[in-house]
């Protein structure tokens, strides 16, 4: 069953805050974080987030299509180890 | 990545009795396949051509250019067979020229790492892109693979400049 509409996105409280202090500083830096269930929110937009996976922080670096999403979908918790053939890479 | 060669893809086992197998392709749209020059571990040159979702014809280039006529190929199931699990390869050289601030993964993977002062941090063991935004691994350092963290690209040196980003901790939950 989806979450009530009312209850508006689920977020950890703490995120906020730490997200409005690393915009505030300007800095190139990653904001560690364990709560993987947190729903994106359009404040964290252009922020570069360590989601923990259970062994290491993955750097998600957060854009508008991401909103809505969970942090944790875009750390995931099993290692897959493809063939790199002719795929690329395009520096952010 | 042996020796200038990229792994493209792995034959696997045979399809029908006409000579066809299933093909594995590593390629990012598994179709470019059939457009690399390939070969495999001992220098054999190979064509395939796709006849459906990862079956494909294939033979062997016996002549000195890639054309039909200097092309054998597999007829039958037996010597399909025989090819089961041989990797395909094509030289980096085959891969087109990227776009400006695109790298292929197999350039960068095994480049040295160094801070701005010039310290060594390493060599880059992985790239990993889950939909976020790619980053390098370095050891046990993961580092966006942004113009602010990643500034300088070397490819013909295989060596790249990591700015670390500055580390800020979330309260546990």
């Amino acid at each position: 069953m989806a979450r009530s509409v009312w209850k508006g996105p689920f977020v950890d409280g703490y995120l906020l805050g730490k997200a409005e202090a690393s915009r505030a500083s300007g800095r190139n830096e990653i904001i560690k974080i364990w709560s993987r269930r947190s729903t994106i929110l359009p404040q964290f937009v252009g922020l570069t987030f360590g989601v923990y996976n259970g062994r290491k922080f993955l750097p998600v670096q957060v854009n508008e299509n991401m909103v809505g999403h969970k942090f944790g979908e875009f750390s995931p918790t099993r290692t897959f180890t493809g063939h790199s053939a002719d795929k690329k890479a395009k520096r952010g | 990545m042996s020796g200038g060669l990229i792994a493209m893809g792995v034959i696997g086992r045979p399809h029908g009795v006409r000579g066809l197998v299933r093909v594995t392709s590593f390629t990012a749209d598994p179709a470019d396949l059939a457009t690399y020059p390939l070969q495999d571990e001992r220098g054999r040159r190979f064509v395939l051509e796709w006849r459906g979702e990862g079956i494909a014809a294939i033979g062997e280039v016996v002549g000195g250019e890639v054309a039909g006529g200097a092309t054998r190929w597999v007829r039958d199931r037996d010597a399909a067979a025989r090819l089961t699990n041989l990797r395909l390869y094509a030289p980096r050289e085959a891969l087109p020229p990227a776009a400006e601030d695109e790298f292929y993964l197999a350039d960068l993977v095994g480049m040295a790492a160094f801070d701005a002062e010039g310290k060594a941090l390493g060599t880059v063991e992985a790239v990993h892109d889950y939909g976020a935004g790619a980053s390098l691994e370095i050891g046990t350092l993961i580092v966006p693979f942004t113009r602010a963290c990643v500034p300088e690209i070397d490819p013909a040196g295989r060596r790249v400049t990591v700015v670390p980003p500055a580390e800020v901790i979330g309260e546990s939950t």
